[in-house]
């Protein structure tokens, strides 16, 4: 243990209470911190898993052909986000298996899946709805979505086994009055009514696709929406999320098709979780900031009743450089005490928090606060209150630092 | 005994203050130390004597002079430098103890050894009890510093200005706060110890009884050195 560590570490025990009062303060802070971003964190993860597993982390739409192609003279290439929206797109995939089977040589591409999607009417008993109907390939669709996961009510086998079944969003079905088992009709563009069984309810926990949507057969899709493709779209499953945005982009060169991250598909919805974060970690930083004008207060104080001991050190060859390392020490330790201390209030808030129940049926649905386990929100709560304690030590310390001794002495003299 | 020149002063001179409170405090102090002596300085308040104490003990530098250790010229010296040399040859004692009053006696005489790093815990442990042993306050170790009366503080500083083996010891009032009984008891002992250790001592005092028992005596005023007397 250097000199002055170990001074520091006797100095901080000879003044417990305002130990415990900055230390109080740090770790209420950092619980605080940790918490706030575990619950927006555990909100926005909840949303993003949901549609990954309702809509896969990319689609693959419309083909398209660049307006402008055949000029002389082609546009600059600095142009081309101008050029991506001088398009003329052509609706359907023709050619879905072939351009499945070359997307499946990609490593990042787990599975895919055709959907053929279209908007209808729906009508059980007295109740009429718009749904939005997606025509899917059953084995296909569990492997790219967590369709089979979403099944409340009902069997996913009674829908891959009976042509004429449909799997509802869980709203709509409330919409409808419909439980498994019911039957259901949906309006073809031609006018007439298809009768179907409802085989199975789900619920994705995303709010727009649990009040519309209406899984039934591709091909019945097919002949109920009169469409001459025999899908619209195609669903990714990808092994890594995060990298959609690049795959995306490479599809579109790739296949001349419309294709959009899931990070794009929900840009809006994704800004709102990051401003709830920011804004919670702004005003948990706060927090953190009032504990560090604590620790200014406790070390200035400290500094301040200690100008004789400081002199008297220095008399005895401690360098200013050890002298503001007493303080220094004295910061880090209340910081890392805290840090600590806070990291495991913080879980434990975070636990407790996760059992508190609330019902949330928006965006997202929900039963109770939902948490994110994320050890970056340990990392970053203890580095800011590391940060916020060094500046708030490092003035204090400075001026120990700079007391002239002789003064302090000289001023003691008869 | 061995008398080499432990420190000395040149022509030292040394202004304070600014502008119109500028004070002319040191005129020109010329002063040798030798091991085994015992020096004090005595003169009216505002003669310059702590001050010259202070620049002897590198916590001030002189504006003009010299100051040597073991014929080393240390004036010219960094900060850090110079809290070495303090760490490794001088021993202060002041008439205010300024113990760490959270520290016990023990504590307090192994904080120069801890700075200066050349001993372990134990062995710091060891010449701590040593030195309290030796200054009367071997039952004493452990308590802590703001429990000794005025007397004992005070030799737990003389323990801790010893702590280092230093070369000089500069002492500024170190009985001007106790009794006459304890005034003496302590000089004496700072008085062995420099007779024993082969150390220089230079201390300031007001107490004429006190200076007389001095080897020399150097007579301030007005921030020169106008006389100076040995021990006869």
């Amino acid at each position: 243990m250097t000199p002055p560590l170990y001074i520091a570490v006797r100095f901080l025990g000879h003044r417990k209470r305002a130990f415990l009062l900055s230390l109080s303060g740090v770790v209420f802070g950092v619980a605080i911190f940790i918490c706030s971003q575990a619950q927006t964190q555990g909100f926005a993860q909840q949303f993003i898993n949901s549609t990954l597993g309702s809509n896969g982390s990319l689609v693959l739409r419309a083909r398209f052909q660049p307006l402008g192609s055949g000029l002389l003279v082609p546009p600059k290439a600095s142009s081309a986000k101008a050029n991506a929206t001088h398009r003329r797109y052509l609706e359907g995939i023709t050619n879905a298996r072939e351009i499945m089977r070359v997307s499946r040589q990609f490593s990042n591409v787990a599975a895919c899946s055709p959907v053929l999607r279209g908007t209808l009417s729906a009508r059980s008993g007295f109740e009429n709805a718009t749904v939005d109907l997606y025509g899917i390939d059953a084995a296909l669709h569990v492997q790219t979505t967590n369709l089979t996961n979403q099944i409340i009510d009902g069997a996913f086998n009674d829908f891959r086994d009976n042509a004429t079944s449909l799997i509802v969003g869980s709203k709509l079905a409330e919409l409808l009055n419909v439980v498994a088992g019911d039957s259901m009709q949906l309006l073809s563009p031609g006018g007439d009514y298809w009768r179907f069984t409802v085989a199975a309810i789900a619920r994705s926990g995303v709010g727009a696709v649990d009040a519309g949507r209406v899984y039934c057969h591709a091909k019945i899709a097919q002949s109920l929406l009169r469409k001459p493709f025999a899908a619209s779209m195609i669903i990714y499953k990808l092994r890594d999320p995060d990298r959609a945005p690049a795959l995306a982009r490479h599809f579109e060169t790739l296949f001349q098709h419309d294709t959009q991250s899931w990070q794009e598909r929900e840009a809006g919805n994704l800004q709102l979780f990051v401003t709830l974060r920011m804004s919670a970690a702004i005003t948990v930083s706060l927090i953190i900031l009032l504990a560090g004008f604590g620790i200014f207060n406790v070390l200035t104080m400290s500094v301040l009743s200690k100008v004789k001991e400081i002199a008297i050190l220095r008399s005895m060859g401690y360098r200013r450089g050890d002298i503001s390392a007493i303080f220094l020490w004295q910061g880090a330790m209340i910081a890392a005490a805290g840090a600590l201390l806070g990291c495991v209030a913080g879980a434990l808030l975070t636990a407790a928090i996760s059992h508190i129940p609330i019902r949330v049926r928006g965006l997202i649905v929900a039963d109770h606060f939902l948490v994110a386990w994320d050890w970056r929100h340990y990392f970053w709560a203890t580095m800011l209150a590391m940060i916020a304690v060094f500046i708030a030590s490092y003035v204090p310390a400075r001026r120990a630092a700079q007391l002239p001794p002789v003064a302090t002495l000289r001023g003691s003299s008869v | 005994m061995n008398h080499e020149v432990c420190l000395t002063c040149e022509n030292v001179e040394r202004y304070l203050g600014e502008d119109e409170s500028r004070v002319h405090a040191l005129r020109g102090v010329s002063l040798t130390l030798k091991a085994g002596s015992v020096h004090s300085v005595v003169g009216p308040s505002g003669c310059g004597k702590s001050t010259l104490l202070y620049i002897l003990g590198l916590l001030d530098s002189p504006d003009a002079g010299r100051v040597t250790i073991k014929s080393e010229a240390v004036s010219h010296l960094q900060d850090d430098e110079l809290a070495q040399k303090r760490s490794e040859l001088l021993g202060f004692i002041f008439q205010f103890h300024f113990l760490l009053e959270d520290f016990s006696a023990q504590e307090n005489v192994m904080i120069p050894m801890r700075k200066l790093g050349k001993l372990r815990e134990n062995e710091m442990l060891e010449r701590a009890a040593t030195l309290l042993d030796a200054v009367g306050l071997a039952g004493k170790r452990a308590r802590p510093s703001r429990h000794l009366s005025g007397g004992e503080q005070q030799r737990v500083a003389i323990a801790r200005a010893l702590a280092n083996d230093p070369q000089v010891i500069l002492a500024d009032e170190p009985t001007g706060n106790l009794d006459t009984e304890n005034s003496h008891r302590a000089f004496e002992l700072l008085q062995r110890i420099v007779q024993e250790g082969g150390k220089a001592l230079l201390l300031v005092t007001h107490n004429p009884q006190i200076a007389e028992l001095c080897d020399w005596v150097h007579e301030m005023q007005d921030g020169l050195i106008v006389n100076t007397h040995g021990l006869d």
